[in-house]
C-alpha cells in the first residue's frame, strides 16, 4: 500500500506545480493592480467591478452562455436518438459505430474549424449560426458516446420488466430508458458545456473577427492588452460560472434519480 | 378446477438447437405448477414464451379459452418475479410497485390503497421510501413479488425466484410465497431446478428433461411413483437397480425374486427397481431379504446415511513383489543407477507401440549424480520378443553407467465376469519398500504399478474400480510378496438409518413389497 502512495508523487508535484500553482497566480492576478509588478501587491476588487459594470462585457458573457446551451440542448437533441440507436445494434456493430464516432476526434481540431470556416464562406448565414454549428460538429460526438454508455450499461432485464408491468415500448422509454440514462445526458452536458462555453478557436475561426465570447476576450486581454489582471479575473467569473453551472447540473441529476 | 392456460405442441429452438420439442402442458386456475428440471431442460423458455418474451417456432398457447401467441408481453394479464428481481433502480419501494398501476393511468388514492396492502401481504410495511438498491437480497424479493402481484394477474411467472438467496432465508421465502399464493388465490407457475422446494411448495409438478416433459403429478405421485428412473433420480435419493418382471406382482434382480406391487409389465420386461434409502430397514443379518456390509457412514443430523454393499463387485488378485533396490556404483563417472524387474502383458507388447520410454517408466529405472541430480537414460538395450518369456533390458547412461533388470512378459489371466457383463486384469509387480513409503494415496498407487482395468464386456467402455484391498502397512512395509485385489463396485444400497453403525458391520436389509417401486426403463431417443 505505501508504494503506491508514493507512486503519486509525481502526480501530486505534477498538480502542484501546473495546477495549483497557477490558479494562485490567477487569484493574485484578478484580485491586484496593473502595474504593481513589483513584489509590493495592492489589492483590489477594481477588476471585477469593472467586468461587471460594463455592459459590453457582460453581453459578451451572455452571448457565450447562450450559444453554449443552445449548442448542449441541441447536442442532446440529436444525440440522444443517435446513442439510442447504437445502443440498440448487435454489439459488433456497435463497435462499428462508435469508432465511427470517434473517428473526427482523431483529427487535429483546428484543422476540422479551418475545414468548416472554408464551406460555410459559400453561405450567406449570420456569425452566430456558423460559430453554433461548428461547436455542434466539434462536441457531439462527447455527447452521443456519454449517453450510449449509458444506455448500453442499462439491465435489458429492466426493459423486459417494464414490458410485463403493461408499459407499451414508449411507456418504457418514458419511465425506465430516459431516466436511467438521466446520467449520461449530465455528464455529456459537463462535457459539452464547460468546453463551449469557454470555447475561442471555434467564434474565432467561424465567427469571422465581429464575434467575440468570453474566451476570446480573455484572450484578448492575456495576448494582446497584456492586461493580466484583468484577464485573471474574467477567467475567476469564468469559473464561478461554470462551478455554478456544474453544482445545479449536480442537483438536477440527484433530483432526477430520486423521483 | 378450471382450466387457464393450455400449451398444444410448442417447439422451439434457439440457433438449430431444439430447447423445446413438442410440449402438451394444462394449467388450472389457482394451481400452484411447479416447471422442474436441470439447467437447459427448457423450463424458462416455457415460461418466456408464456411471458410473451418469447416466440415459439411451432405450437398454440391458449389463455383463458383465447390464443395469445399474437399478443404482446403488456397486453397480457401475466405478471413475473425474475431470477434477479429487476427492480427499477431510480424508484423508491412504493414507486417501484406502483409501477403497474401508474401504467394503467389508476387514481393515486386507489395507488396508495393497493400497494399499502401488497406491502402488508409481504411484510415490507413501512419500506415505502426506501431505496431499493439498498434493499437485502429478501427484500429486494419481496418488493418484487409485490411489484407483480398488484395487478391482480391471473397468473404469476417466478422464474427461479429464490436462486440468489442463502438457504435459511430460501426456506423462509419457500413458506411464504406458499402462503401468498393460497392467500391471493391465483396460478403460480414457478421454475426451479431445486426438488425439494418443487416438493414444499407445488400443488402439481411438471419434470421436465431436454425439452420434454418426463412426468406430471402431484408431489407425492412424483415422489412415490416416478415413471422412470430419470425422475426417481431427480426427486430424492434413490437407489436404482436393474431388473426384471417374471410376472406381475414379482420383480427380479441380484439373482432374487421379490414381490411387489407393481403390474402390467410384459413378461420377463427389463425394468429399473426404486427402492427409496427411507424405505430400507437395517436388520440382523440373518433377518434381512438382502446382507451385506457397512461401506461408508454418514452422519446426516437426524440420521445417518449408509453405504452397504449387498454384492461384492469383481475382481482380480495380483501380487506385489517388494524387493530391495541395489544401486549400482560407477566410481569413474561418479554416477548411480537403478532399476527394477518388472512384468510386461503379451497383449501391451503386440498391441501397443511400447517405447523405450515406457520401458523407463515400468521399471522405474532412474540414475544420478554424486550431488543427487538425476541424469537421463539416454540408451536403453532389451532383447523382448513378442512371446512369453524372461528378458533382459539394460539401462544405460552417456557415461556408461548401467543397470541390467530382467523383464518377464506374460499372459496374463483376465477375470471376466460374464453375469455383470465385468471384466478386470492386473499385473504382478516388483516395488521397493522407499517407493510404497512415498506414496502419497497408496490405493491410486497400486492401481498404476499393477496397470489395473477393469471394463464392460459389451461396450468395452471402462469400469471404476472402487475397492483396492491389501493387508500390510504401507509405512512399514518388509521385503516380501503381497496380495492385493482390485474390485469393482458391487451392489450398493444407500441406507437411511437412525441406527449408529460402523464401516465393516455385517447387516441385513428389509423392506416390504410396497417399499419396491417398478418402473419402465427409460426410452431414450438418440
Amino acid at each position: 500500500m505505501k508504494s503506491f502512495v508514493r507512486m503519486s508523487y509525481p502526480y501530486l508535484l505534477w498538480i502542484a506545480l501546473f495546477i495549483v500553482a497557477p490558479m494562485i497566480m490567477i487569484l493574485l492576478y484578478a484580485v491586484t493592480r496593473s502595474g504593481s509588478g513589483t513584489i509590493t501587491f495592492s489589492f483590489t476588487l477594481d477588476n471585477f467591478g469593472r467586468f461587471l459594470s460594463d455592459t459590453t462585457f457582460l453581453k459578451v458573457l451572455w452571448t457565450s452562455l447562450r450559444i453554449a446551451l443552445l449548442t448542449t440542448v441541441f447536442c442532446i437533441l440529436i444525440g440522444y436518438p443517435a446513442a439510442l440507436f447504437i445502443a440498440n445494434l448487435p454489439e459488433k456493430r456497435q463497435t462499428l459505430m462508435v469508432l465511427l464516432l470517434t473517428l473526427p476526434m482523431w483529427i487535429n481540431m483546428l484543422l476540422k474549424t479551418y475545414a468548416w470556416r472554408g464551406i460555410l464562406m459559400n453561405f450567406d448565414l449570420e456569425s452566430e449560426i456558423k460559430v453554433f454549428i461548428g461547436m455542434v460538429y466539434d462536441f457531439l460526438p462527447y455527447m452521443i458516446l456519454q449517453i450510449h454508455t449509458a444506455i448500453a450499461k442499462l439491465d435489458r432485464n429492466l426493459i423486459v420488466a417494464s414490458y410485463d408491468l403493461g408499459a407499451n415500448r414508449w411507456k418504457t422509454f418514458l419511465k425506465v430508458t430516459l431516466p436511467l440514462s438521466v446520467p449520461g445526458i449530465i455528464s455529456g452536458i459537463t462535457l459539452v458545456f464547460l468546453p463551449a462555453v469557454s470555447s475561442f478557436v471555434i467564434p474565432k475561426l467561424l465567427g469571422g473577427g465581429n464575434y467575440v465570447l468570453i474566451g476570446n476576450l480573455i484572450e484578448t486581454y492575456f495576448l494582446v492588452a497584456g492586461d493580466w489582471n484583468f484577464g485573471s479575473a474574467i477567467s475567476l467569473i469564468m469559473a464561478l460560472i461554470i462551478i455554478a453551472s456544474m453544482y445545479l447540473t449536480k442537483r438536477l441529476d440527484r433530483s432526477a434519480v430520486e423521483e | 378446477m378450471r382450466k387457464l392456460i393450455e400449451f398444444r405442441n410448442i417447439v422451439k429452438s434457439f440457433d438449430g438447437q431444439v430447447v423445446l420439442k413438442g410440449v402438451n402442458l394444462n394449467i388450472n386456475e389457482n394451481e400452484f405448477v411447479t416447471l422442474l428440471g436441470p439447467s437447459g431442460c427448457g423450463k424458462t423458455t416455457l415460461l418466456r414464451i408464456l411471458g410473451g418474451f418469447l416466440d415459439q417456432d411451432e405450437g398454440t398457447v391458449i389463455f383463458d379459452g383465447q390464443c395469445i401467441d399474437n399478443v404482446p408481453p403488456y397486453k397480457r394479464e401475466i405478471n413475473t418475479v425474475f431470477q434477479r428481481y429487476a427492480l427499477f433502480p431510480h424508484l423508491n419501494v412504493y414507486e417501484n410497485i406502483a409501477f403497474g398501476l401508474r401504467i394503467k393511468k389508476m387514481g393515486e388514492d386507489i395507488i396508495r390503497q393497493k400497494v399499502t396492502r401488497m406491502l402488508s401481504l409481504v411484510n415490507l410495511e413501512g419500506y415505502e421510501k426506501r431505496n431499493v438498491t439498498k434493499l437485502s437480497g429478501g427484500q429486494q424479493q419481496r418488493v418484487a413479488i409485490a411489484r407483480a402481484l398488484v395487478n391482480e394477474p391471473n397468473v404469476l411467472l417466478l422464474d427461479e425466484p429464490l436462486g440468489a438467496l442463502d438457504l435459511k432465508l430460501r426456506k423462509e421465502m419457500q413458506r411464504e410465497l406458499k402462503r401468498i399464493q393460497q392467500e391471493v388465490g391465483i396460478t403460480f407457475i414457478y421454475v426451479t431446478h431445486d426438488q425439494e422446494e418443487a416438493l414444499t411448495m407445488s400443488d402439481k409438478i411438471v419434470v421436465m428433461n431436454a425439452g420434454e416433459i418426463k412426468q406430471i403429478g402431484t408431489p407425492l405421485e412424483i415422489y412415490n411413483e416416478p415413471v422412470n428412473a430419470y425422475v426417481a433420480r431427480f426427486i430424492g435419493e434413490s437407489n436404482i437397480v436393474e431388473g426384471v418382471m417374471p410376472a406381475d406382482y414379482k420383480v427380479r434382480f441380484d439373482d432374487k425374486n421379490f414381490e411387489c406391487v407393481d403390474f402390467g409389465f410384459r413378461p420377463d420386461e427389463p425394468v429399473d427397481v426404486l427402492i427409496r434409502p427411507e424405505d430400507l430397514t437395517v436388520v440382523k443379518p440373518r433377518d434381512g431379504v438382502l446382507r451385506g456390509e457397512v461401506k461408508n457412514v454418514v452422519f446426516k443430523g437426524v440420521h445417518y446415511e449408509l453405504m452397504v454393499e449387498t454384492r461384492t463387485g469383481t475382481s482380480k488378485t495380483v501380487q506385489m513383489h517388494v524387493v530391495t533396490q541395489h544401486d549400482i556404483t560407477n566410481e569413474q563417472a561418479g554416477e548411480k543407477i537403478s532399476a527394477n524387474d518388472f512384468y510386461v502383458d503379451l497383449d501391451d507388447l503386440q498391441n501397443k507401440e511400447m517405447t523405450d520410454q515406457d520401458f523407463v517408466s515400468i521399471a522405474n529405472a532412474q540414475a544420478w549424480d554424486e550431488e543427487n541430480r538425476d541424469l537421463s537414460l539416454t540408451r536403453v538395450t532389451h532383447n523382448i520378443e513378442k512371446a512369453p518369456g524372461v528378458y533382459t533390458i539394460t539401462f544405460g547412461t552417456d557415461k556408461g553407467t548401467e543397470v541390467t533388470v530382467n523383464v518377464h512378459v506374460i499372459s496374463p489371466e483376465y477375470v471376466e465376469d460374464a453375469r455383470h457383463n465385468i471384466g478386470i486384469s492386473a499385473l504382478d509387480f516388483f516395488i521397493t519398500a522407499d517407493e510404497i513409503r512415498e506414496s502419497m494415496a497408496i490405493s491410486t498407487d497400486l492401481k498404476t504399478w499393477a496397470s489395473a482395468e477393469a471394463w464392460n464386456l459389451q461396450d468395452d467402455s471402462s469400469v471404476e474400480i472402487t475397492d483396492v484391498r491389501f493387508d500390510f502397512d504401507p509405512a512399514d512395509v518388509k521385503e516380501g510378496s503381497y496380495d492385493i485385489t482390485f474390485a469393482t463396485r458391487g451392489r450398493v444400497f444407500k441406507v437411511e438409518t437412525t441406527s449408529r453403525l460402523e464401516v465393516g458391520d455385517r447387516v441385513g436389509l428389509a423392506f416390504g413389497p410396497g417399499d419396491i417401486h417398478v418402473m419402465h426403463k427409460e426410452v431414450t431417443d438418440a
